[in-house]
């Protein structure tokens, strides 16, 4: 009998352990990404420190923005382009306007393309590290500074830095 | 039920109890074997209507009969109607039958649970198929629920998400008690290596369903929590990540697909030597060709996203990998191909749904090849050459093998023969339909059709109205099967004990029909 105990307890341990591990998958997904710099995830706190040792490498940044799920904001850069130099700090700004009469919350999801270059492209202030909270009719600078890192990958010409904007007035207001 | 209990030498037992009761509190695992294959019938043929609205609409190009939203909820509710309510239930159902009488065992190890598995899956289809006559209609975000979309949905939303986590209690207590009775009440002198083949491929099956399906709750039980209680799981304005649910999903997805076409290959393995009077070629490395597929089946699921934005070393990884269970897929068709050379072939109905099954699983194991291939993959993705590739491994595959079993086993388990001139006639039947149902869908996908919606450019038209066509005489054929188990069952000739000449394993030792107790003194295998 003791065989058929251990067979049981062993499997009910097994799948308790596997429904768990679907829970782990969540850490180790976002470790995976920040280790690896995948999925394009960039910063997503301010960098405090900041080397400006500017090189004789210019880069295009592209910048674009996306309004999520028909949200009542338009959302656009100010500087559709830029050529920066590597290693120099910038900075360019977004603008966001409230089309309703009430007050809203919103909150921008960055992204880098190439995915494996997100890494240098390091936010020293970006208004994607907080949330925004913007009043009827308003519109709004949100203000970006950043620096591209020496490390850059030598063949790497053009980077994007996209934005999603969010309108999260209902997770705020059910909190 | 039958006079062969009392030819037992120490009777102490008793029949099954009569009425209704009989089925609601049996323990017994010849009667929850029916059970689940009765429902598993009905399944199909519920999910088989949902394809029948959608081949309606399809038919020509334009909307005619349902409106979109309906259309969605149809092709979603058909993928979860096939693979919760109609295969696996039916493989659990052949386990149930076979694995005792195979091994030698008197009964499954835990009865008990084995009742209560079966009868979870009644009640949390009737929650799933209840959300059609909701006002928000039913999950209409395809099976796979991806967010955001699926959390978009209405009030089916957590009706679906419930019986999804009743399914998954249901196929994990199935597996527990598979494993428990293989692992622990095999015959003496049956090891491992003697095992029958498909007691091999369910062992393994097992394994692969506690180990995806806990998996599949934790995903759903995120998605419900987001919807919910204000998780961030999936939402990105809240920094969570929807492309992270579908790594998560494909984690269970793809050992699921697996689950569903690892028994097949065990009835397959089954049924090729006895109509071949050979023994099955190279059984052991059907074992180990089997377990491979298992282990490998952990490490792929990023071949269903190969269009999310991953990384150029992502995709050949996950690329080579997949290319690499061909290997022992390839063992298998060569094994079973082998297996029949030069044997003294009959082609009675469950070997002609068997071969069947090698010639078009193969179709689908090599459209599977093609869509493995990332640079190919870009164009195929969710087009209807998707849709051709994994049902010709569902429907020619798994459902052909299930079929197969029961033509096979049925004369076992009923104790009558079924009619081998309707039985040929259905299998023309429905090879003929499930070719002219799927394989259209081949060429429409690789000229771009997508999947999932209802109306369509006109350049499709004509391989769509063929598809439609074909669907339809797929569907019909089936009334065909019930109509011949029908007369099975009211026939009065009773089939000999070992019905198949060819036929080996401990099984048809046993009476036809055999005893409603069998084994209560285990046989001894040499």
């Amino acid at each position: 009998m003791s065989s058929f105990k251990k067979t049981y307890l062993s499997l009910t341990l097994f799948t308790i352990f596997m429904f768990s591990f679907s829970y782990m998958l969540v850490p180790l997904y976002d470790i995976f990404c920040e280790i690896t710099g995948l999925n394009g995830k960039t910063n997503q706190e301010r960098v405090l420190v900041v080397n400006e040792n500017p090189s004789e490498r210019f880069v295009t940044v592209k910048f674009t923005s996306t309004v999520a799920n028909s949200a009542p904001f338009t959302f656009e850069p100010i500087d559709r382009e830029m050529v920066v130099q590597v290693g120099k700090i910038y900075n360019t700004f977004y603008t966001l306007t409230n089309n309703t009469t009430s007050v809203k919350h919103a909150t921008a999801s960055p992204s880098v393309v190439p995915h494996e270059d997100a890494e240098y492209f390091k936010k020293i202030e970006c208004f994607c590290f907080s949330q925004q909270q913007i009043n009827g009719l308003e519109t709004k600078e949100l203000p970006l500074q950043f620096i591209i890192d020496n490390e850059l990958d030598n063949d790497t010409r053009t980077l994007i830095l996209s934005y999603t904007m969010f309108n999260t007035t209902d997770q705020v207001g059910s909190k | 039920m039958s006079t062969d209990i009392e030819k037992l030498h120490d009777d102490h037992d008793h029949g099954p109890s009569s009425g209704i009761m009989r089925w609601i509190t049996t323990t017994n695992h010849k009667d929850i074997g029916t059970m689940y294959l009765w429902f598993s019938l009905i399944m199909f043929f519920i999910g088989g209507l949902m394809a029948l609205v959608i081949r309606a609409e399809l038919f020509q190009p334009g909307l005619q009969l349902v409106v979109p939203g309906f259309f969605n909820q149809m092709t979603t509710m058909h993928a979860l109607v096939m693979i919760f309510g109609a295969v696996m239930p039916a493989f659990v159902g052949l386990a149930n039958w076979q694995l005792p009488i195979m091994i030698g065992a008197p009964d499954m190890a835990l009865p008990r649970l084995n009742n209560w598995s079966f009868w979870i899956l009644p009640f949390a289809f009737t929650m799933m198929l209840s959300t059609l006559f909701m006002e928000s209609g039913g999950p209409a975000a395809g099976w796979t629920l991806y967010p955001p979309l699926s959390l978009q949905g209405g009030d089916s939303f957590p009706f679906t998400i419930l019986a999804i986590h009743m399914l998954g209690v249901s196929s994990i207590l199935g597996a527990i008690n598979v494993i428990a009775t293989i692992l622990n009440m095999r015959a003496p002198g049956m090891t491992l290596m003697k095992m029958p083949i498909f007691v091999w491929t369910w062992l393994i099956t097992a394994f692969l369903l506690i180990a995806s399906m806990p998996v599949l709750a934790g995903a759903v039980t995120m998605l419900l929590t987001d919807k919910f209680f204000g998780t961030m799981f999936f939402t990105a304005s809240g920094g969570g990540d929807p492309v992270m649910f579908q790594h998560i999903f494909w984690f269970f997805g793809h050992p699921e697909v697996y689950i569903l076409i690892l028994p097949a290959f065990g009835i397959v393995s089954t049924i090729i030597p006895a109509f071949s009077r050979k023994r099955l070629f190279g059984y052991d490395s059907m074992v180990y060709a089997t377990a491979s597929i298992a282990l490998l089946s952990f490490i792929v699921w990023a071949h269903h996203m190969f269009t999310v934005g991953m990384p150029l070393a992502g995709e050949i990884f996950f690329m080579f990998t997949t290319m690499l269970i061909a290997i022992p897929t390839g063992v298998k068709v060569f094994n079973w191909v082998a297996t029949m050379w030069r044997g003294s072939m009959t082609f009675e109905t469950p070997m002609l749904f068997a071969i069947a099954f090698i010639v078009l699983f193969t179709i689908g194991g090599f459209s599977g090849l093609m869509l493995a291939m990332v640079p190919a993959d870009f164009q195929y993705h969710d087009t209807y050459f998707v849709v051709a590739h994994f049902h010709y491994v569902l429907v020619p595959g798994a459902v052909f093998a299930i079929m197969a079993a029961v033509y096979y086993w049925l004369p076992k388990w009923t104790g009558k023969m079924y009619n081998e001139g309707l039985g040929k006639l259905h299998f023309w039947l429905t090879t003929i339909f499930v070719n002219l149902t799927f394989f259209p869908m081949h060429f429409v996908g690789l000229a771009g059709m997508p999947r999932r919606i209802p109306d369509y450019a006109v350049q499709f038209a004509d391989f769509n109205a063929i598809a439609s066509v074909g669907a339809f005489g797929f569907g019909l054929s089936q009334l065909l099967f019930v109509y011949i188990l029908f007369n099975t069952l009211k026939k009065d000739v009773t089939a000999e004990d070992k019905v198949w000449e060819g036929a080996e394993g401990l099984e048809w030792t046993l009476s036809s029909p055999p005893p409603y107790h069998s084994f209560e003194k285990a046989p001894t295998v040499d």
